[in-house]
């Protein structure tokens, strides 16, 4: 018995104490890849909009590159290639008369089916909170820290093209 | 309690033991006198072996590269989904590591076998394997929960998409039921509710359930999909412990099956229940057998060749003939005794690390009941001032009696018989009042114990409490 208790204790003391180590991360890290701008906005507390937008259906987002076939009026403007933690992330914003009207994610983690479930649940919502706010000042997803960064990144180096 | 201490020494083979042979002539031409030749030459030092503390440290330095290996690939934790998710990615790993780890443990490998001995191996690899067993259960609980968390979805659903969807998941699941199911198993059979050979036998699905897990790790694991190198290693850590495993338990014993040539030579009724079969072969000094050793014997008859079972050398290894003597504790050793010359002998050994060497110091050696088989080989050979106390629960009990008092007096030994129950001698004969009369200067000895489980636990106290140190008692067990 006092093995188990042995056992027990020291499994989850060593992994609470990795895991208090990992979770002590400064600051999300995001590289830029592809190439000019990405002034990497950090997701500051502004906007609290993502209550009224989030009647997205989460796992349904538009995939791949939309410019091929937009409709008059809108214009694509991609931005750059974030590197995450997990890997890249990249969107592509489409606009009409300056207003955001829809976000195309390019290039999302997809190293594991894992990765790919936590994107399908947080790109809805970061693209919902996007059409919200109309900039790139928008709360990360909980759960989605990495990606959430990488698409705040992209969209914001996005933004600054368009400007 | 470590069984035994490990030291280099001397080779201890002194001499050729003075061979008994069996009392049935089994076959023409077998009737010379084995101890007419001279002892084989064996090397002077003993073959080698890693001790329990070398390898509790080879495990944990494993245990912690696989954790660095996680820290490696994971970028942080964050909330309570990412600490789940960490928590069961750092066991599903552990788990990965714990089984080779507890396979490795299994795999006859001759220095842990002599270094930590078969019976402390199993000790070793029954308690990492309930505690692998519960990391697998922790693994799957932990992985579902993190990710319904990080998904956001529920327990139910993230279950059933776990299993449909990812890939490999299913069968990984599959094993982690297999490993619970065996790990049950296995602790009913340590009470003796499950038949040797089911226990046994079942035991063997292991193996597929280390092959059905296999392939979700590098389909799931962050820590492999994009690390080439760590998959190129674990990798490389299973094969070794297959290689490993078929190595020292299909080839080895193939190989010494076609090379010695084992054949019963005779069987001989020593007391009630207790006999000796004699066994002869060629080469067998090749083996590197040593008194204390065991080899696990599988009897080539129609009714016996599909069990093997472990029993000691009760004599000392000659080069063309060894002797074990086996108590009649079930239908297996019943049937033993039917045993016609002439059969064939499937051994695989030797095993076990109750091999003494010469310390320098006076030796005392402890039996109980059949326990006396092992310490029969040793006490022959055995260099130096040697004490054997002999403890059997009545005179008819008592094996090998003119054996043992020949090799007393053959070499200035002294032997004690310890007999009848309790209640018959008033109180227990092993008492530390007892050992220190029978053993003058005893806390000065080096004790080797070798008898049934209540009585060597009982020799233990006793030989602690009149004052002979822990790390030099050593006994082994025989429930594996």
């Amino acid at each position: 018995m006092r093995r188990v208790i042995l056992a027990v204790t020291g499994t989850v003391a060593g992994l609470v104490a990795l895991l208090s180590f990992k979770s002590h991360v400064p600051s999300v890290p995001v590289s830029a890849a592809g190439g000019s701008g990405g002034s990497s906005s950090s997701s500051t507390s502004s906007s609290s909009s993502s209550g009224g937008q989030t009647q997205t259906v989460p796992g349904e987002f538009p995939q791949g590159s939309v410019a091929k076939n937009l409709p008059a009026g809108e214009t694509a403007v991609d931005g750059n290639v974030a590197n995450t933690a997990y890997g890249p992330v990249q969107i592509q914003l489409i606009e009409r008369s300056s207003k955001i009207v829809k976000v195309a994610v390019l290039v999302q983690p997809a190293n594991t089916l894992h990765d790919i479930q936590i994107g399908a649940f947080a790109f809805p919502k970061l693209i919902g909170e996007t059409l919200a706010a109309q900039n790139g000042k928008i709360d990360a997803v909980s759960g989605a820290t990495y990606t959430s960064a990488g698409y705040i990144q992209s969209l914001q180096s996005a933004l600054d093209k368009r400007a | 309690m470590t069984s035994v201490a490990r030291r280099s020494g001397p080779a201890r083979h002194a001499g050729a033991e003075a061979y008994p042979g069996p009392t049935q002539p089994s076959r023409p031409g077998s009737s010379r006198r084995p101890e007419a030749r001279p002892a084989p030459v064996r090397p002077q030092n003993r073959p080698a072996r890693v001790g329990p503390r070398g390898l509790l440290a080879v495990i944990i330095v494993g245990g912690a590269v696989v954790v660095a290996l996680w820290w490696h690939s994971t970028p942080g934790a964050s909330g309570l989904g990412g600490w789940l998710t960490g928590a069961g990615e750092v066991l599903g790993l552990l788990c990965g590591y714990g089984v080779v780890v507890l396979v490795a443990l299994m795999s006859r490998l001759p220095p842990l076998e002599r270094g930590l001995g078969t019976d402390q191996l199993a000790r070793w690899h029954a308690m990492g394997g309930r505690y692998i067993v519960s990391l697998v259960v922790a693994h799957g609980l932990l992985i579902v929960w993190g990710y319904a968390v990080e998904a956001h979805t529920g327990v139910v659903s993230e279950t059933a998409t776990l299993l449909t969807q990812y890939p490999d998941v299913l069968m990984a699941t599959v094993a982690g039921f297999l490993l619970l199911g065996i790990g049950i198993v296995s602790m009913r059979a340590a009470r003796r509710r499950v038949r040797y050979e089911t226990w046994y036998y079942l035991h063997l699905y292991t193996y597929l359930a280390i092959a059905l897990a296999f392939s979700h790790q590098f389909a799931d694991g962050a820590a492999f999909i994009s690390n080439l190198a760590a998959r190129f290693w674990w990798s490389a850590m299973y094969l070794t412990v297959l290689v490993l495993v078929l190595w020292y338990r299909v080839v080895v014993p193939l190989r010494s099956f076609r090379r010695h040539r084992l054949v019963v030579l005779g069987v001989k009724a020593e007391a009630p229940g207790v006999i000796s079969i004699y066994i002869g072969g060629r080469r067998l000094e090749e083996l590197d057998a040593e008194p204390g050793q065991f080899f696990r014997w599988r009897f080539l008859t129609r009714s016996l060749w599909w069990s093997s079972h472990p029993f000691s050398l009760s004599a000392a290894p000659g080069s063309d003939r060894l002797r074990i003597t086996v108590k009649n504790l079930g239908d297996h050793s019943q049937a033993l005794a039917r045993l016609q010359p002439g059969t064939r002998v499937f051994a695989e050994g030797p095993y076990g690390a109750f091999t003494p060497a010469d310390s320098g110091r006076g030796v005392l050696l402890l039996a109980g009941g059949v326990g006396i088989t092992p310490l029969r080989a040793i006490f022959a050979t055995l260099p130096g001032r040697v004490t054997l106390i002999y403890r059997a629960s009545s005179e008819r009990d008592i094996v090998f009696r003119n054996e043992l008092d020949s090799i007393a007096a053959a070499r200035g030994a002294t032997v004690h018989y310890l007999v009848g129950s309790r209640a018959k001698i008033g109180g227990d004969p092993l008492s530390p009042r007892v050992l220190r009369s029978l053993v003058p200067g005893i806390d000065q000895q080096e004790a080797y114990v070798c008898g049934p489980a209540g009585m060597t636990s009982a020799a233990v106290r006793a030989l602690r409490a009149a004052g002979v140190p822990r790390q030099r008692i050593h006994f082994e067990s025989f429930e594996f």
